[in-house]
């Protein structure tokens, strides 16, 4: 190759590596400024599978499939690896509660209402923001405070108007963890 | 530089002593030395050897610094902003990249250039997991691992790098693990998309561990799909046909003359992959316990297809030995192939076991004496050594597998040190024979 044509596929190949990392978070940026911030109740989890490395393991209200009014006539409708949309709606007390399990996304949701992508995963749904990374410094004290307060654990989480969901930020009463 | 000129450091200082002698003995003419010389760039050989040590030191330097740096930005790294988090992950990227780029096209530091646009593509891979940790993505592990191989192929690809080219083999290979265990559907064509993306670029640098890796990565990626979802036989039949085709591509490269430094690694890993299938095999426990159900995997008959064709290509042009060890290594792997084809299509009789554990294990004892004769014919110690303990690991199994008498299994250990120890005498006789045969002129070469 001559020295011009090797820099030319160099400079390429960098272009490529760049547009792959920035292709990563890409998803995800978009629904943090574009989404609408939803709150959801952390249920409680395993505590000797709360921490995976670095990432602390979250199971919600809506990871349940029958958390939902109509989970019994969706269970013998879907099968593992389907894609739903997980209908929530905003409760009193600011969280957001299951409501129903849908196909297709629904159109013209009213405000306190919002539809969250995710896929049927060994019986439980997954939308991509169930692992919350715990930095080294913290992560003996927040996977302690998260296994004694776990009903007291908040995630507030921006959904886009395609259903994709992008977790913000874990809250545990007045102690915020991003 | 030709594209098929050999410029490694290795043969071309061995060409710059021989050339010397040459000169001497007035087989070349000061001329042609001359020629010779410039084209092989052998004035330069010395720098380049100073050049090969300070790359190292600098290479150690660069590490140790980059070390202490990303040490001291992971001490901080909670207390940086996302948006200096990114911009560090990038300049570390670019920086890597464009001062390796610089140094090797620049300043002629080919090595430390090379070294560092290496450094670029694990950070990169690096970056990669930092990325989905600073925004909280949760996605299927080894989605990163193929994000990663990507970015590296295309790298190997721009600046000719076998050991890019090894990451992007390592990583890739990862995320097909990953997605195969995660996934109802096989990636099945992967292994395709390995030979089109990376022995194209083995081929043009010539770089044997890519070559042979890429090979290795296909056929064993070839075994995980057949494995995976089929049954025992499936997984031998691809085994088989996978170690024969490795075997005559080898002595295809042989013959051809194409890509000659490629024949002895291709062939030695196809034997290899033969030789383990078939002592795998060679229990009866494992072909009267488990259920050999229906052939699927088309790769196992890919490969089956491509061994015809390859001993066809180099039949012709073959030298009598090399025939001799391909026909053995066909008929070998002919019997494995044909083993597990006939226990896939008679999958509910168990009528067959004996006979299939039986010729599994003549299989066996022709690789092992085929091992050996490499070891004769080209007079390769190791392949003589392996193809013996190969043969002794064969029948010492066969005294730990059936009930004998302890009397039996002493004789049996004992005889089979003793014809190893008289191997390896009359092996070593035999080399010292031959060089002293060369040394007289008398003797010829083991390929003869």
């Amino acid at each position: 190759m001559s020295k011009r044509a090797s820099l030319v596929a160099f400079i390429v190949a960098v272009i490529i590596q760049i547009l792959i990392l920035v292709a990563v978070p890409a998803r995800k940026v978009f629904t943090r400024v574009t989404g609408k911030t939803v709150v959801l109740k952390v249920q409680p989890v395993d505590p000797y599978s709360i921490l995976s490395g670095y990432y602390a393991t979250l199971g919600f209200d809506i990871s349940r499939v029958d958390a939902f009014q109509n989970a019994r006539a969706m269970l013998q409708e879907y099968s593992e690896g389907d894609w739903v949309y997980a209908i929530v709606e905003q409760g009193d007390d600011g969280t957001w509660k299951p409501i129903s399990l849908e196909r297709e996304l629904p159109a013209n949701l009213p405000h306190n209402r919002a539809a969250l992508l995710g896929r049927i995963n060994r019986g439980a749904i997954r939308y991509g923001i169930e692992e919350f990374y715990i930095p080294e410094a913290q992560r003996v004290r927040i996977a302690d405070d998260l296994s004694r307060n776990v009903d007291k654990a908040r995630v507030d989480v921006k959904v886009d108007s395609a259903g994709h969901a992008a977790l913000e930020r874990l809250r545990i009463e007045d102690r915020v963890y991003e | 530089m030709t594209p098929d000129q050999n410029m490694s450091t290795k043969f071309r200082a061995a060409l710059r002593n021989e050339l010397a002698i040459w000169i001497q003995k007035g087989f070349v003419t000061d001329e042609a030395a001359k020629q010779l010389s410039s084209a092989y760039e052998l004035d330069n050989l010395r720098h380049e050897s100073t050049r090969l040590l300070s790359a190292v030191i600098f290479t150690i330097g660069g590490l140790l610094l980059g070390g202490g740096l990303i040490s001291f930005v992971a001490a901080n790294w909670e207390l940086i902003p996302t948006p200096i988090k990114l911009a560090l992950l990038f300049s570390a990227l670019l920086g890597l990249h464009t001062a390796g780029f610089w140094l090797w096209h620049s300043k002629n530091w080919r090595r430390l250039g090379h070294a560092l646009i290496f450094t670029g593509c694990l950070v990169f891979g690096a970056n990669i997991g930092l990325i989905a940790q600073i925004f909280h993505i949760s996605s299927n592990w080894y989605g990163g691992f193929g994000a990663w191989a990507l970015g590296s192929l295309v790298m190997a690809w721009a600046v000719r790098s076998w050991i890019i080219g090894v990451l992007a083999l390592a990583t890739s290979f990862i995320w097909f693990i990953g997605f195969q265990s995660d996934h109802a559907q096989s990636p099945t064509a992967y292994p395709l998309i390995l030979g089109i993306a990376v022995l194209p670029l083995a081929w043009i640098i010539r770089s044997r561990v890519l070559y042979a890796g890429t090979l290795l990565v296909i056929m064993v990626a070839a075994c995980v799909l057949a494995g995976y979802h089929g049954s025992a036989a499936q997984l031998l039949f691809t085994m088989a046909a996978a170690g024969t085709f490795m075997w005559t591509l080898g002595e295809l490269h042989r013959t051809s003359e194409q890509r000659m430094e490629f024949a002895n690694i291709t062939g030695g890993l196809g034997l290899g992959l033969l030789a383990f299938a078939a002592y795998v095999w060679s229990f009866h426990s494992l072909w009267s316990q488990f259920k050999f159900g229906p052939i699927r995997s088309w790769w196992a008959f890919v490969f089956f297809s491509l061994s015809i064709a390859c001993s066809l290509l180099m039949w012709g042009r073959a030298r009598q030995t090399q025939r001799l060890l391909t026909a053995g290594v066909l008929l070998a792997g002919g019997i494995l192939c044909a083993n597990s084809l006939l226990s896939a299509a008679a999958a509910n009789e168990s009528n067959g076991e004996f006979l299939f554990t039986l010729t599994t294990n003549m299989a066996a004892l022709i690789l092992a004496a085929i091992i050996i004769g490499v070891g004769l014919v080209d007079e390769r110690r190791l392949a003589f050594w392996l193809g013996s303990l190969y043969l002794v690991l064969l029948v010492l199994s066969r005294f730990l597998e059936y009930e004998t008498s302890l009397l039996v299994k002493s004789a049996a250990f004992l005889a089979c040190g003793v014809t190893v120890i008289i191997a390896g005498i009359s092996y070593e006789n035999y080399l010292r024979r031959k060089a002293r045969g060369i040394e007289s002129g008398t003797g010829g070469s083991g390929h003869e």
